[in-house]
């Protein structure tokens, strides 16, 4: 029997929002305005993950999958929400996902619940201590707010027993960590996370996350000062790369460029900014001119102290793993570069990688130019695309037509420019790169086109496009222009979209390497892991055989797979090389196919030596590169190979 | 079963190790001594240590001590962390190994060779494991 006044209320249904939510791939691109379109408001007051977009879209999967239940936390969630869209734009520039949606969903979903459903989570010792520290608004022990860290710091299955603090200070740091070691409680600090995303599908998760214990969430160490006299700038450990280099070409400076989204200060302790800008400003402990670091004691340090121990040194060795952070970076003293009025971005096309590898070692070891990259096609493809699908048509008619496969991208001065034109014979300047940029669907629509295949059938295709008549009907095909680009968006943004496209910066290479905004789109609804290595440049062939096993390993697993990029560091004496496997997050067999690579591959590189894999150099981003690249790793013995496996099956087999 | 760092622990622990693991097959006759170092132990923070000797994969010391150190012997390793962390791997939720990693556990000396002591290991860890089964709280 019913009665009029009781109103059953319906569940909404998240099934829509999830599958939107569960494409996402953590980038945090919606934490910081990269497109002049603002920040989202409720992120940026409450801090916490959950009141991001990037948080709602793990909440929504939390709450669908039973992991999590409503609390009374998750209505203010939902109510600090305006729908004001500012995420769609940022979303769907980098991924086509609209996360408002995932939020409206969201905020239906609650507005469906009955009063009783919500339930209250009463605060403990833990809790009150930490609140003692940072305030009662910054810390907590809801739920809901933990579950919405789960795969930035949290592995996917754990019981959410745990406590989430912001500290505003490297005092409160410390006291967190005195707070925890008193209770025994375990702690891991958390910047992007994005690091740790890409590892948490894998059988690496456990090994890198949190399994219990206190996330502190470093967003509100929001210090940021440039010095213009020293070149040089401090950061805190809330500061993004965007925001970093914004400032600093403020004062006409730049920061040596890891993706716009990395945490400067977590970036540094955890691999170094590994950068196309490396050869030129440096790496590891090159990058700073001091560090403010809480020890696991909860001790506050400066690498400036001159009492204290060497900072700069580790143990070498390839048994040295670290699995979490030597300590935790609050705020960076970084060195700026100048940045120069008569910089340019110059291009060299390659069909093979022997050749592009030899142009840039050599660029590398004469010091030529700022930044300095092999870069592989997919790189091109995924970084010019504004869609999945305009990037995959993009890459086709590259490696089918042009036989484009690999680039060498420099930034340099005009000087240096002549060089680079002196030593190839033929390039892709800025102005082509623009058309690019701007023309990138009508380029991927050349697919099975006549002008294609004619060009196809040219000796030497690139000499043809690039530095040929072909290049000005390749122009006039792209018809590149701002309403163009932008109506491969949704009609509803598309406005937006031309403005944005619109902007000097939006087709400035050299600012595009700089600001690093367009890495993320590689992360556009599926993950990837690039297993790098930074590797001795003395042995071409050794360096190009690491690339190859890369490549068959990512056969045997049946993944798609890719050079990402080759970058020289250290006057070209060693250089960075990042292979990437693509894998479907959602999808349980292509994850455990990406751990097995990783192993194997992990293996295989030990075994052929002269290279240390990331592995090997994860968290060591605060040495000096002397010693962590050197004495330049020999393969290791059959013993050692058998520690080694002990070693990884003490990772993976907890 | 009895209580981490207990008088008894000791005791029970010693017995089960000689009677339960072989020299050979489970401790690849390894001869290494290790301290323990448990620190803020419940409720006031106290640290205690543990010494632990093999000699040829055969038990021949292990003793409880309040402190930090071992005056009487020097180790060949030292092993440094909280009782959360002791308390986390004696009730299986991880391993040794991985607390090293992690750096919850300390090592004091080069990491290469603690960490090749790792396996050998395992026969004792999983030992205690066994007959601990009561922790400060």
């Amino acid at each position: 029997m019913s009665s009029d006044n009781v109103i059953v209320k319906q569940k909404v249904d998240l099934k829509d929002a999830v599958a939107i939510a569960e494409k996402g791939t953590h980038c945090g691109m919606c934490r910081f305005d990269f497109l002049g379109s603002g920040v989202c408001p409720a992120g940026r007051k409450h801090g916490f993950l959950a009141y991001w977009p990037q948080g709602r879209m793990e909440i929504v999967q939390q709450l669908d999958s039973g992991r999590v239940k409503p609390t009374e936390k998750l209505k203010d969630i939902v109510d600090s929400c305006n729908l004001c869209g500012i995420c769609d734009k940022q979303c769907n520039f980098t991924t086509q996902l609209r996360p408002e949606k995932v939020a409206k969903a969201l905020k239906e979903y609650v507005d469906s619940l009955d009063p009783s459903e919500f339930q209250s989570v009463p605060e403990d010792n833990i809790l009150q201590g930490l609140r003692e520290i940072v305030g009662e608004e910054w810390a907590t022990n809801d739920p809901v707010i933990s579950s919405s860290y789960t795969m930035t710091i949290l592995p996917p299955n754990s019981e959410l027993n745990y406590y989430v603090v912001m500290p505003e200070n490297t005092e409160q740091v410390s006291k967190i960590i005195k707070f925890a070691n008193k209770n025994n409680v375990p702690y891991l600090p958390r910047s992007g996370g994005t690091a740790f995303s890409a590892a948490a599908p894998t059988v690496l998760a456990k090994g890198l996350s949190l399994e219990q214990g206190i996330v502190i969430d470093l967003y509100r160490l929001r210090n940021l000062e440039i010095h213009p006299e020293s070149y040089t700038a401090t950061v805190g450990a809330g500061i993004t790369m965007f925001e970093l280099q914004k400032e600093a070409l403020s004062h006409k400076l730049r920061a040596l460029a890891a993706e716009a989204g990395a945490h400067v200060c977590s970036n540094i302790i955890t691999t170094g900014i590994i950068s196309t800008w490396g050869n030129k400003y440096g790496a590891f402990a090159d990058n700073f001119i001091d560090l403010t670091t809480v020890d696991d004691e909860g001790n506050i340090k400066k690498h400036s102290d001159w009492e204290r121990n060497n900072p700069y040194a580790t143990e070498p060795g390839f048994t040295n793993l670290n699995l979490t952070p030597p300590g935790i970076v609050t705020e960076a003293v970084v060195k700026l570069h100048p940045v120069f009025d008569d910089e340019e971005a110059v291009l060299v096309p390659f069909d093979n990688i022997r050749d592009a590898y030899r142009l840039l070692i050599k660029l590398g070891k004469r010091d030529v130019g700022l930044s300095l990259a092999v870069l592989s096609r997919k790189y091109l493809a995924e970084f010019l695309s504004p869609t999945l699908q305009i990037s995959k048509d993009f890459d086709y008619v590259c490696k089918n037509y042009l036989k484009l496969n690999y680039v060498v991208a420099v930034i340099c001065n005009k000087d240096d420019k002549k060089i680079v034109e002196g030593m190839a014979d033929y390039t892709i300047d800025q102005s082509l790169m623009k058309s690019l940029i701007l023309g990138a669907p009508r380029f991927s629509s050349l697919r099975d086109s006549e002008f294609m295949k004619i060009l196809s059938e040219e000796e030497d295709p690139l000499k043809a496009i690039f530095a040929g008549p072909m290049r000005s009907h390749l122009e006039k095909a792209l018809d590149p222009s701002p309403e163009q680009v932008s109506k491969v968006f949704d009609e509803d943004l598309q406005d937006f979209f031309k403005k944005v496209y619109s902007k000097p910066e939006m087709t400035d290479i050299v600012w595009l390497h700089a600001f690093r905004i367009l890495p993320t789109r590689m992360m556009r609804q599926q993950m990837f892991m690039g297993p790098g290595a930074s590797m001795w440049t003395g042995d071409e062939d050794h360096y190009l055989n690491w690339i190859q096993m890369f490549d068959d390993t990512g056969e045997k697993y049946n993944l798609e797979h890719s050079l990402g990029f080759i970058s020289p560091l250290d006057h070209g004496k060693f250089a960075y090389m990042e292979y990437d496997y693509y894998y479907n997050h959602n999808d349980p067999d292509e994850c455990d196919r990406i751990s097995k690579s990783l192993i194997e591959s992990m293996k295989k590189t030990l075994v052929m030596g002269k290279g240390l894999t990331i592995l090997n150099y994860l968290y060591k981003g605060i040495y000096r590169k002397e010693h962590v690249l050197y004495p330049i790793p020999e393969a290791i013995s059959e013993e050692e190979q058998e520690l080694f496996d002990e070693l990884i099956d003490t990772v993976l087999g907890d | 079963m009895v209580k981490f760092l207990s008088e008894e622990w000791i005791e029970i622990g010693k017995n089960y190790m000689l009677e339960q693991l072989d020299p050979v097959k489970d401790l690849r006759s390894i001869s290494t001594s290790l301290l323990g170092v448990v620190e803020h132990i419940p409720p006031d923070g106290a640290t205690m240590n543990f010494y632990l000797e093999l000699e040829e994969g055969k038990l021949k010391d292990f003793i409880v001590n309040t402190g930090s150190t071992f005056e009487e012997k020097e180790a060949a390793y030292e092993i440094r962390g909280n009782y959360g962390t002791y308390k986390s791997v004696l009730q299986g939720e991880m391993s040794l190994g991985i607390a090293v990693l992690k750096n919850r556990l300390k090592v004091k000396g080069s990491k290469m060779a603690a960490l090749k002591l790792i396996k050998p290991l395992d026969g004792v860890i999983v030992s205690l494991q066994e007959i601990t089964d009561e922790f400060e709280e």
